[in-house]
């Protein structure tokens, strides 16, 4: 029954008389009824008719139903009944027998109280027209429900109208409020208007645009250009001495990974580099994520360095405190602003890790509400939040080291970061920006607060301007963003691009003519070597000249009033305000570097802004032509590089843990609300874990097995390799027993090294996407036993990161499996070439019926005996479909263990991942999808090493690293190539 | 109005020792009556005391019973009360018998009469009291036989639980 109907039907039986008994659940008034039958004495007697006479029957409640202690009536009975408690009872009784015949039932209405034939119309709101004795209760309920709406109408009084909502101030407010609990970007209105958003990471992004635009993006992406906005990557500033930044930063890195922080090209401030982070001095086994970095070009005479590190935001509460321990930066310098000592100070370590949202703001701009609150403020009520809005004031954003002297600066949201990607993406940025005129005499020689006209004074810094310029105007000149060297840096300063913004978008398209006038030698220069040295200083390092530009920007409404006051309407506004010079920075974003076709595809520029010039620069960028991207975009440009993309594809790093959680939370609660006839059974396709790959466990799995099978192999060597991928499998089944007996061994890895991965790629015999040729790898020493075993020695636990196309049709899905192909699925392939590829025979749901007995108990209850039997015969079977011996044990554990069973969904302690289904799994897909680059269908996931090591070694060589690969909704398995890329 | 209709029979329950009466149980009850209907009518009563067949109302004080019959076939069931000789609750049989007083085509009905009947056995115990004290006692009760003085409190009471109930 509903809340609603429940309270009707109290109001109804209000008055209704219940039942009075003395409650039947209790045995102690049995018991003490007996004994004062046997020992029968006035005194008990007297008691229980005092008692009685304390609570009189009708005023203690007159019990309904079987209520647990006797409705507040003496425990004990009396022997006899007096004439006294006789009359007593009668006249209770009489009392709630005339309570519950005047007072009327039925509706609370007045009306229901007048027969049909008394009421008239418009009786509700004309009271006279009752019968007199109705009239006091109409009024005072017409009075109540007169309140009632009153009441509902003041609430509604509350909301302004929709202009005043709308207008400026009022909008500001509001949108200030929204964004104490996620931060915003810049661009977030904008995005708004045209993107899904989604809450994420502590922002409001965008995740895909409202229009069609998949392959419009794509297009984008490999012939012009795409926009995004990357500005909620966390920026982490380390400043120091050079060799005591390098030394701590080391802890974390290591060189068999591909080269570190102190890589020379790096180092020097020409290059941007990326690597990979770990926890101090814990390589290979806890690694943090990726982040890319950037040092500030050396000063001269000046071994005090600056370093940028980007992360992504889920990883920045893992490697903010590692950093702090590395360099030893535990003392945390207070925002100057705030002297006031909250607990949040006493140990601001904590605060940060706990609250991994905290972003640094702009020191003169906090919040708004709490300024509104603070009386000696004086100034606009409301201003535009800049920078993060939900980080308090009091939270450190600085943290120093006394030992080290190492500074560690929190510039999340400082510096605004949007990325072209695309070939044209130059074309776009020399379009729109315009490096910064000089100032006339006048303004150089006035006294000023902006920081332009100030360098403009000093000859050395113009003349790296003057240098600056150049190398951009080069730039024009090249033919696509990917001939440059990948993580090129240019510093510059440019003009507010609003003054050139076009009346009309036109699609930026490289200048033909520019390029012939650039001079070709330095054209080659510019490709060969990248920007030079130099050339690299932006003032976007300096906080003190970042501050000064986002204080002083010309806001739209003044510029506009400029540009009315224009006499030539539409020209360009000249003298060029002084406020309106910008440094940027640009960094190249190297395209896809691995494997052997597509090279540089997805290159592009990242331009980095000093904050709240976020609008001013991405206007202009739109109306060249790029298309925008949101989080969708990013997934698929790193899944077209080959890439792994952060943090969907690094399952051993902390925030890919949390992100699998969140992912696998959010596909059940999904599949959960279709309702079970709907769902996809995955029981009966065999797929154990279609929303959550279980690494750690494959790993365990294939580490056991490969052990087992060396042994095995020990003694008896003769085994041919046509018939090993039979006694792998068999293998496994002897092993199966094992694997609930041994504990969990040490955690799987996501393998890293270069020098084995490179290895391991020649292994595989690496070819063309479609698998028709193959393709030229160094000397690679051949595949063989011993190599593989000291291969394994090393990297037993590891999952390899690999990409897999498919040979024929098929759109692989995201946690598909990666299966072995046994020798006559082989053989098949060899013979046709349309042969699409074996099927999975369905599995049966043993868990369907265990369901629906517990959706019925009491059928559960009588009849559990008779229908447990038949169904364990059933899996004890050695069925085609159910080759694991282990699953009716499993069941039955399961069963009793689990009572939240999911109809399609395995219970929690699931079998053996490997050998569930009739083709051995290898691993899971992490991102796959149809590749519009490449024409065909193509995966990226990880498989086990040992595994892979295994079946490579199994298969003949003409065959060697074809997989198969199985969608979890699908039964049908289809041949697919494996390419590790390095 | 449409509605099912039903008989409701106000019934006494007649024990030789009173303190027995106590016992009583509404589920227990029912059950003495389902079973003497099925003894005295086979399954046709069973299955037509199985039909919309409750016991509405028990006071264990006075031994009163409300039981519900669907109309169609009340005095079938009715026939069979005289067949109930103890009712067995908490493992004990008590010996009695049902007595009907009323049949009523509503509960408002039975109510009504309930009132009058008790009034008036009041009315006659009071004569033959032994005691001054008893006589004391039941004109007292006598007296509470009334809701009037209660019933403006009462009202206003229920007024004030109504605007709990608003707020």
């Amino acid at each position: 029954m509903s809340a609603a109907k429940v309270k009707m039907r109290e109001k109804k039986m209000r008055n209704q008389p219940a039942s009075v008994q003395y409650s039947s659940s209790s045995r102690n008034v049995e018991r003490n009824a007996h004994n004062e039958g046997d020992t029968s004495g006035g005194p008990s007697d007297v008691r229980a008719s005092a008692e009685r006479q304390k609570k009189p029957p009708q005023r203690s409640g007159w019990v309904r139903g079987h209520h647990k202690d006797g409705g507040g009536y003496a425990k004990e009975m009396p022997k006899y009944i007096t004439a006294g408690a006789f009359a007593r009872a009668r006249s209770a009784e009489v009392k709630a027998m005339l309570k519950a015949v005047t007072k009327t039932t039925g509706s609370s209405h007045v009306f229901g109280a007048l027969p049909k034939h008394m009421r008239r119309r418009a009786m509700s709101h004309n009271t006279k027209r009752l019968p007199r004795r109705l009239r006091d209760v109409a009024n005072r309920m017409r009075e109540k429900s007169l309140q009632a709406g009153s009441k509902k109408k003041k609430e509604q009084a509350k909301n302004k109208s929709r202009k005043a909502r709308r207008r400026h101030g009022n909008l500001l407010l509001e949108f200030n409020r929204r964004q104490r609990k996620n931060i915003w970007l810049e661009t977030h209105i904008w995005h708004a208007k045209r993107f899904h958003m989604v809450k994420k990471w502590g922002y409001c992004l965008g995740d895909r645009p409202t229009y069609k635009c998949y392959r419009p993006c794509y297009r984008a992406m490999s012939s012009h250009c795409l926009l995004q906005d990357l500005s909620y990557y966390c920026c982490i500033e380390l400043q120091g001495e050079e060799d005591k930044l390098l030394a701590a930063l080391s802890q974390m890195t290591s060189k068999q990974a591909g080269p570190t922080f102190a890589a020379a090209l790096c180092l020097s401030g020409c290059r941007q580099g990326s690597v990979t982070v770990y926890k101090a001095g814990r390589y290979p086994s806890q690694p943090l994520g990726p982040v890319t970095f950037l040092w500030r070009p050396r000063t001269q005479g000046s071994t005090h360095r600056q370093l940028w590190i980007w992360a992504h935001p889920t990883l920045k509460q893992d490697l903010l405190p590692e950093l702090q321990t590395v360099c030893q930066c535990c003392e945390a310098v207070l925002p100057p602003v705030v002297p006031v000592v909250t607990p949040a100070e006493a140990n601001p370590i904590l605060e940060s890790e706990s609250k991994p949202e905290n972003k640094p703001e702009a020191k003169p701009i906090t919040g708004t509400k709490r300024k509104r609150s603070s009386k000696d403020f004086t100034g606009p009520p409301a201003k535009k939040i800049l920078g993060d809005g939900t980080r308090l004031p009091t939270t450190p954003i600085t943290w120093k080291s006394s030992s080290t002297g190492i500074v560690i600066n929190d510039l999340t949201m400082e510096i605004v970061r949007y990325r072209l990607i695309g070939p044209q993406s130059h074309s776009v940025l020399a379009e729109t920006l315009e490096a910064a005129t000089d100032c006339n005499e006048v303004d150089t020689s006035q006294a000023s607060t902006l920081w332009w006209p100030q360098h403009c004074k000093d000859e050395s810094k113009m003349s790296l301007h003057q240098q600056q310029t150049d190398v951009f105007h080069i730039l024009k000149g090249i033919y696509s963003t990917g001939e440059l060297p990948s993580g090129t840096v240019l510093g510059l300063t440019v003009d507010d691009p609003r003054l050139t913004l076009p009346t009309k978008k036109v699609k930026a398209m490289p200048c033909v003519k520019q390029a012939q006038e650039v001079d070709e030698e330095k054209r080659r220069e510019l490709m060969l070597r990248g920007v030079p040295q130099h050339c690299c200083q932006s003032f976007l390092w300096e906080q003190s000249v970042r501050d000064n530009v986002t204080d002083n920007k010309i806001s739209e409404q003044e510029l506009n009033c400029m540009r009315s006051e224009v006499l030539v309407p539409g020209s360009r506004l000249s003298p060029t305000p002084l406020q309106g010079r910008v440094p940027i920075l640009l960094l190249h974003q190297s395209g896809k570097q691995v494997g052997h076709e597509m090279n540089s595809w997805g290159a592009g520029w990242d331009l980095l802004l000093p904050k709240g010039w976020g609008m001013a620069f991405w206007v202009p960028l739109v109306y060249r032509g790029v298309r925008i991207g949101g989080l969708n975009m990013s997934l698929k440009h790193s899944q077209n590089k080959a890439a792994p993309h952060f943090p969907h594809d690094y399952p051993d790093c902390p925030a890919g843990i949390r992100f699998q959680e969140e992912q696998e939370a959010e596909l059940l609660d999904k599949f959960k609300r279709h309702p079970p006839a709907k769902r996809t059974n995955y029981i009966k396709h065999g797929c154990l874990a279609p929303f959550c790959c279980p690494w750690q466990q494959l790993a365990e799995e294939w580490e056991l097995l490969t052990r087992d099978g060396g042994e095995e192999r020990k003694g008896d060597s003769k085994i041919q390799t046509t018939t090993q991928t039979d006694t792998v499998m068999e293998e496994e089944m002897t092993s199966q027993q094992d694997i609930t007996l041994t504990k969990p061994l040490s955690r799987f890895t996501v393998l890293r090294d270069r020098k084995s991965l490179r290895l391991l790629s020649g292994w595989c015999r690496p070819t063309t996407s479609k698998g028709q040729r193959l393709c030229r790898v160094g000397e690679v020493p051949p595949l063989s036993r011993s190599a593989v075993m000291s291969f394994l020695a090393a990297h037993g636990m590891s999952l390899v990161w690999v990409r897999l196309s498919l040979f024929s049709k098929g759109k692989p899905e995201f946690h598909a499996m990666l299966c072995v192909p046994t020798t006559e699925d082989l053989k098949l392939l060899g013979k046709e070439l349309g042969n699409s590829g074996p099927q999975e025979p369905p599995h049966r749901d043993h868990f369907k019926s265990r369901i629906k007995h517990q959706k019925d108990p009491k059928k559960a209850t009588t009849s559990s005996l008779s229908s447990d039997k038949p169904e364990c015969k059933g899996s004890e079977l050695p069925s085609a479909s159910d080759p694991d011996p282990t699953t009716s044990e499993d069941l039955n554990s399961s069963f009793q263990a689990s009572s939240d069973l999911i109809l399609g969904l395995w219970p929690d302690p699931l079998p053996s991942v490997t050998s569930h289904c009739s083709r051995v799994t290898l691993g899971w897909i992490t991102q796959g999808d149809f590749s519009l680059s490449s024409g065909c269908g193509e995966a990226l996931g990880f498989v086990s090493v040992a595994g892979l090591l295994n079946t490579l070694l199994n298969q003949p060589v003409e065959h060697r690293g074809k997989l198969l690969l199985r969608n979890p909704t699908s039964l049908h398995y289809r041949f697919a190539k494996i390419n590790i890329e390095v | 109005m449409v509605r099912v209709k039903s008989r409701y029979l106000l019934c006494e329950v007649n024990v030789s020792d009173k303190s027995q009466l106590l016992l009583l149980d509404d589920r227990a009850v029912a059950a003495t009556v389902r079973a003497a209907v099925a003894r005295t009518h086979g399954d046709y009563g069973a299955a037509l005391c199985s039909i919309r067949f409750s016991v509405k109302y028990l006071n264990a004080h006075t031994g009163i019973v409300l039981l519900r019959f669907p109309k169609r076939c009340y005095r079938l069931l009715w026939s069979a009360l005289p067949f109930i000789t103890s009712i067995e609750t908490r493992s004990h049989k008590i010996p009695c018998f049902l007595n009907c007083l009323h049949v009523g085509g509503t509960i408002r009905t039975c109510q009504k009469f309930l009132i009058k009947y008790n009034t008036q056995q009041l009315h006659r115990m009071l004569p033959k009291c032994k005691d001054e004290e008893e006589k004391q006692h039941i004109r007292k009760a006598i007296l509470n036989c009334s809701l009037a003085g209660e019933t403006k409190e009462a009202f206003e009471e229920e007024s004030e639980s109504e605007e709990d109930e608003v707020e």
